[in-house]
């Protein structure tokens, strides 16, 4: 038993440090973002750096936390739920890394008049990721608030799928001295900033009916 | 020859062993929050402790209903009670290992001549009623104590799951003791009164002729745990009751609760001390009382949780399976007597004894050191190969 209680306490310290690592790891997307808006080279490739490094840890967490689970048989019957969530958490970290180098190999070009824009996308979908990192912290100790702490989740989602929308139209519709090549790689790029939003909202969805299923 | 005869309730102990544990552990192995050897040793010794220090309580009550007063009877009795659960389990019915050695007493009082006492009977009928809703109602209370406490506490997940692992092994140990001193009176009962045993004095301590032979019986209960119950036990726990472990725990707490209640005399002497009525000690079905506890559950999360179909299911295994048992021994007894002409009891019973107990209480005063002996190098062996999977389970995949 002690055994259990030590791995026990082991696992609950990586886990928390995981969603650490998640956070942190938003919060680098949202001002790496911004650096490069802002034509910040060097705090956008200290940005890029730290991405990386964080990624790679959240990788290395996420399987020693899957391993052990398994070995030990910690949560036998939430385990597998709880495997997807830390996987899709994953997803998160590693979504912004990826957009973080895009925008380093691609260098696309911003219009200042989109500046604005671009900042805020990427802050209001990082909020979206960042506010579902409480709502997991909650699952493992008051599963009851987990439902109410997910509601900013969805609501950033929301806001972010709007900002997108009338980012891509004002794109296609309002700058037209812009090429259409141009235009196809800031929608993709918005795609990507937007991505962040919907791997978080695909994680909240998968919280809650496990919340639900810890309160029965 | 007392041995030959012993054979058929040492095959209902062992049936009783390799079925009804998985009541105690099924929920925890099946979803492997205990392994099946570490619940396999705990429930091997709880179920020795209970049948030998609480196991004539339940007993006695049996032994108002018929007390079968030949060796060949009560051969005969437990072997259609263990019939009856074999042929009824292979045909996939509602049975219990209580009511079957109930209805097989029942057919030897007819076939004797003896009459059937109707208090005896009516108190273990009221308490195979009794059991499985005392089951529900503890299993609704503690499972709303349990989630009230889980709110209050915020315990972090993993250390909560820890402590429902030792939890499961406290109560799974409770469960497998109060099983051990309720049941071994279906096992062991009825030969109680036809093999009166001298008391064995081991220094350290004694053992009355009774308990010998629940010590026997109760060898052979943790002969079908050890042997047999994997497999039932994995079954329990994966497919037939989906129980979350805080659910599990709560049920088997439940179910120890409630045949600790119908087999401590303690408990049943402080009531009356109290002025209230005294608790009938009777052996009670463990499944039923499981299933009880299960259904209590599922009204705390909602009366549409209530499968009615487990209802009907308890109700008639109270007819059927007194019934069948009861014919069965019935017609063994008739075979037995004419076929093999063996004394099977009579209805004015004098207790036989003097020398075929003396010679008995010799050998089992000598088998039990050697059982204990077979027990404790079994349980190192399991423990040191148990150790072995755990280190080579340990082993780091990833740096």
């Amino acid at each position: 038993m002690s055994l259990f209680t030590r791995t026990n306490r082991e696992l609950s310290i990586r886990i928390d440090e995981f969603f650490d690592t998640i956070e942190i790891g938003v919060l680098i997307f949202k001002e790496g973002i911004k650096a490069y808006v802002n034509g910040d080279d060097s705090a956008f490739q200290n940005h890029l750096a730290k991405i990386d490094d964080l990624e790679g840890k959240a990788d290395k967490l996420q399987r020693s936390i899957e391993n052990d689970m398994i070995v030990h048989s910690i949560l036998p019957q939430q385990r597998s739920e709880l495997i997807k969530l830390l996987w899709q958490l994953d997803e998160i970290i590693d979504t912004s890394k990826q957009s973080l180098n895009e925008f380093y190999i691609e260098m696309p070009h911003i219009p200042s008049s989109m500046s604005h824009e671009f900042i805020s996308l990427a802050e209001v979908s990082g909020n979206a990721a960042e506010e579902l990192i409480p709502a997991a912290r909650a699952f493992f100790r008051e599963p009851h608030l987990v439902r109410e702490k997910l509601i900013k989740v969805y609501f950033f989602e929301r806001e972010t799928d709007k900002a997108a929308f009338q980012m891509k139209k004002k794109v296609f519709h309002e700058l037209n001295d812009l090429s259409l090549a141009e235009k196809a790689h800031i929608r993709y790029i918005t795609h990507h900033i937007e991505s962040i939003s919907d791997s978080a909202q695909a994680a909240a969805d998968m919280l809650a009916s496990m919340a639900i299923r810890q309160m029965l | 020859m007392i041995f030959l005869f012993l054979t058929s309730g040492l095959f209902l102990g062992w049936t009783l062993g390799a079925n009804d544990a998985a009541n105690v552990f099924g929920s925890a192995v099946g979803s492997r929050m205990v392994s099946f050897t570490r619940a396999a040793v705990t429930a091997s010794v709880f179920v020795i402790l209970g049948a030998v220090l609480q196991g004539s309580g339940a007993a006695g009550t049996l032994g108002r209903l018929g007390s079968v007063n030949a060796m060949g009877g009560a051969f005969t009795v437990a072997l259609a009670a263990g019939l009856t659960v074999y042929a009824m389990t292979r045909a996939g019915l509602p049975v219990s290992t209580t009511q079957a050695i109930v209805g097989a007493i029942i057919g030897w009082n007819f076939f004797t001549g003896n009459a059937v006492d109707t208090g005896a009977l009516t108190q273990i009928v009221t308490t195979w009623v009794t059991g499985p809703v005392l089951g529900a109602l503890f299993a609704f209370g503690l499972y709303h104590l349990v989630k009230i406490s889980r709110r209050r506490i915020k315990v972090h997940l993993l250390k909560y799951e820890n402590w429902l692992r030792m939890g499961l092994m406290v109560v799974g140990a409770f469960g497998a003791y109060s099983l051990g001193a309720n049941n071994i009176a279906n096992v062991m009962g009825v030969f109680v009164p036809s093999i009166p045993l001298e008391s064995a004095d081991f220094g350290i301590f004694t053992l009355t002729g009774a308990q010998q032979l629940f010590f026997l019986g109760a060898i052979a209960i943790s002969a079908g745990v050890l042997t047999y119950s994997r497999k039932v036990m994995e079954t329990v726990g994966s497919n037939l009751l989906e129980l979350s472990s805080e659910a599990a725990f709560v049920v088997v707490l439940s179910q120890a609760l409630v045949l600790f209640i119908f087999s401590s005399s303690a408990l049943s002497g402080f009531m009356v001390r109290i002025g209230l009525p005294p608790i009938p000690l009777v052996p009670v079905s463990s499944t039923q009382v499981v299933v009880g506890s299960v259904l209590g559950i599922g009204l705390y999360k909602g009366i549409r949780n209530v499968n009615l179909k487990l209802l009907g299911s308890i109700a008639s295994g109270w007819i059927t399976t007194p019934v069948a048992a009861g014919i069965l021994s019935f017609l063994l007894l008739f075979f037995v007597r004419n076929l093999f002409g063996i004394d099977v009891g009579h209805a004015v019973s004098p207790l036989s004894a003097g020398g075929a107990g003396a010679n008995t209480s010799t050998i089992i005063r000598y088998s039990i050191p050697v059982l204990l002996l077979i027990i404790a190098v079994y349980l190192v062996y399991l423990v040191l190969s148990e150790k072995k999977k755990t280190e080579r389970l340990n082993k780091k995949y990833y740096e």
